[in-house]
């Protein structure tokens, strides 16, 4: 799976065709957030990148979450999962979804119904852009003149996923720290969401506002 | 700026105490089978080999519970749960609250009609027939419960040896408790019917499932149900035929079930009872100081909660602390989600940004 924000228009098609998956039908997975709404139409889109080291299980107390022989971290066992949203507030990619009134968490499975079959996951079959795509690396990467890069860094932690971001630059890894993303007037961003956006947040936004499916 | 990128390392498993808790369990199971029954008085050795098995799959079952509890968020959980539980002033709210969640999650299992009405009707079904199944058949095995006739047609049952009230062996309860066990595993073969039915034809399921822990557990509860429907086909209707070989049967298929007890999907039958834990963990901490995002300034979470969780990721030898004193957890999943975009925003391309114009810019 590769996945490249700039070529992201925020059409939520991804978001639409999330929902016809089978292990998660009527709920979609995929998050578009805008990452800086009053400064740039850019969007962010966001499945799961299925860590190789998937905090989201390793932070279940249910062990509810497992990693299969595809190295796919899969939703929640359904007779286990307790409803702790641990694995929820845990993940570094702020992926995981809730349901209360389920008990039940579930998440991004890179449509395994699918994928397990040879079909592209709903994503990557609809988007009109290739923002994400689907295939081999050998396919994809001659294709794009972006960088595949599966490493990002929190802080100090170093996470490594299955899933690529294509880059821009040169870069081996993504750093979300230390580039003032955490600081500076961003911080009032969505304190004022409620009065500058108020027709995107009733129209689009609200699914991704919440974990809660 | 260069960060030490630090690797998980996994927390180490110790064996030693989940072995002698697992002893214990099934130590303490043989002393009130021999108790129960009166020193084995009324004890049946025809028996034997469900006791036997009972007994292991016991302490394989509390070995298995006592591995689970190291788990960091699962220890967490398992001792913060039971510090709030015995919080002095709330003893009485939080017992109240347990009942509560007791009754609609164990009892009622709503959760589980929000999930699916068949999936409801599938589970209680299966878990009824078994809960039956096992009132019934436990406390006949290990010798707590045995029968005495009383005149010519009353049964007298005991219990530990003490006497209970006398049940006339004709009249239509009697008939009730003694076809419990055909009632039960009617139950059950409809609710396993059910489950295979969904596992055949639903596509998401069909996906993700796998023969040993998905079907397997079906098709032994099926084996023990249809072998115990058949021991009493032969004992009302065929004189007895085959009925030796069919016992048999039946206590292959029930000790391989017994066995099955600690691995895969039946283990949530002893792990699910942590739910009323964990939702006593949630409410208190509803009521509690609550986490703000220090960036979006919202209120996402209990801060207990989120203490919590920063000391089991710690544990489990992650470090997302960032630059600025904060950890990623202290976050919302949106922010979380949008620091990441841009982050990815800021990367340079050639001499440029990937898009101008973000507000980190401006820095």
């Amino acid at each position: 799976m590769f996945i490249d924000p700039q070529r992201c228009i925020g059409c939520r098609s991804c978001v639409a065709a999330c929902r016809e998956c089978s292990t998660h039908k009527g709920y979609s997975m995929i998050f578009v957030d805008h990452i800086d709404r009053a400064e740039t139409t850019a969007t962010m889109p966001t499945l799961c990148m299925h860590c190789t080291e998937p905090t989201c299980a390793l932070v279940c107390p249910a062990d509810a979450i497992k990693m299969n022989e595809d190295g796919v971290v899969m939703s929640a066992l359904k007779p286990r999962c307790l409803d702790c949203r641990n694995c929820v507030n845990a993940c570094p990619f702020g992926v995981p979804k809730y349901n209360t009134a389920m008990h039940l968490q579930m998440k991004c499975d890179m449509c395994y119904d699918r994928t397990s079959e040879g079909l592209k996951p709903m994503c990557a079959s609809v988007c009109p852009t290739g923002a994400i795509s689907f295939g081999k690396y050998e396919q994809i990467v001659p294709l794009r003149r972006t960088k595949p890069v599966n490493a990002h860094v929190f802080g100090n932690q170093h996470v490594e996923t299955k899933v690529y971001l294509m880059l821009p630059t040169d870069a081996d890894e993504v750093r979300v720290d230390g580039c003032g993303v955490f600081e500076g007037k961003v911080l009032v961003d969505a304190q004022a969401t409620a009065t500058e956006e108020s027709w995107i947040d009733t129209q689009v936004e609200e699914s991704d506002k919440s974990n809660e499916f | 700026m260069a960060i030490a990128a630090q690797k998980y390392h996994p927390v180490k498993v110790s064996y030693a105490h989940p072995t002698l808790i697992g002893i214990v369990a099934s130590a303490v199971l043989t002393a009130l089978v021999i108790v129960g029954s009166r020193n084995l008085e009324h004890f049946d050795s025809a028996l034997f080999g469900y006791t036997i098995a009972s007994v292991v799959a016991f302490g394989a079952i509390a070995f298995r519970y006592a591995i689970w509890l190291q788990r960091p968020a699962t220890r967490t959980y398992f001792r913060r749960g039971l510090q709030l539980f015995f919080q002095r002033k709330k003893f009485a709210a939080n017992a109240g609250n347990a009942a509560t969640t007791a009754a609609t999650n164990l009892v009622a299992q709503r959760f589980i009609f929000k999930r699916g009405t068949m999936r409801w009707l599938m589970h209680f079904l299966i878990m009824w027939g078994c809960i039956i199944a096992a009132a019934i058949t436990f406390p006949l095995v290990f010798g707590w419960v045995h029968f005495e006739l009383e005149g010519d047609l009353g049964y007298r049952a005991y219990l530990f040896g003490f006497p209970l009230s006398v049940m006339q062996g004709r009249d239509v309860f009697a008939w009730i408790v003694f076809h419990g066990l055909d009632f039960s595993a009617v139950m059950v073969i409809a609710g396993c019917a059910i489950a295979i039915h969904r596992r055949l034809k639903d596509r998401g399921a069909i996906a993700l499932q796998s023969f040993l822990l998905d079907f397997t557990p079906h098709l032994l509860l099926i084996a023990i149900s249809v072998s115990g429907l058949m021991l009493t086909a032969s004992s009302l209707w065929f004189a007895g035929y085959m009925y030796s070989f069919v016992a048999l049967v039946h206590q292959a298929t029930v000790i391989m079930t017994l066995f099955f007890l600690p691995f895969g999907k039946l283990f949530h039958i002893v792990q699910r009872p942590a739910s009323i834990g964990v939702e006593l963990y949630q409410k208190r901490s509803q009521e509690m100081p609550q986490a703000v995002c220090p960036r979006c300034r919202t209120e996402f979470a209990g801060q207990m909660w989120i203490d919590d969780l920063k000391k089991v990721v710690g544990d489990l030898g992650f470090d997302y602390r960032m630059e600025n004193g904060n950890t990623l957890q202290d976050y919302c999943p949106r922010c979380k989600r949008i620091v990441r975009g841009l982050s990815y925003a800021n990367l340079p391309q050639a001499q440029e940004k990937v898009f101008v114009g973000g507000r980190a810019d401006e820095k």
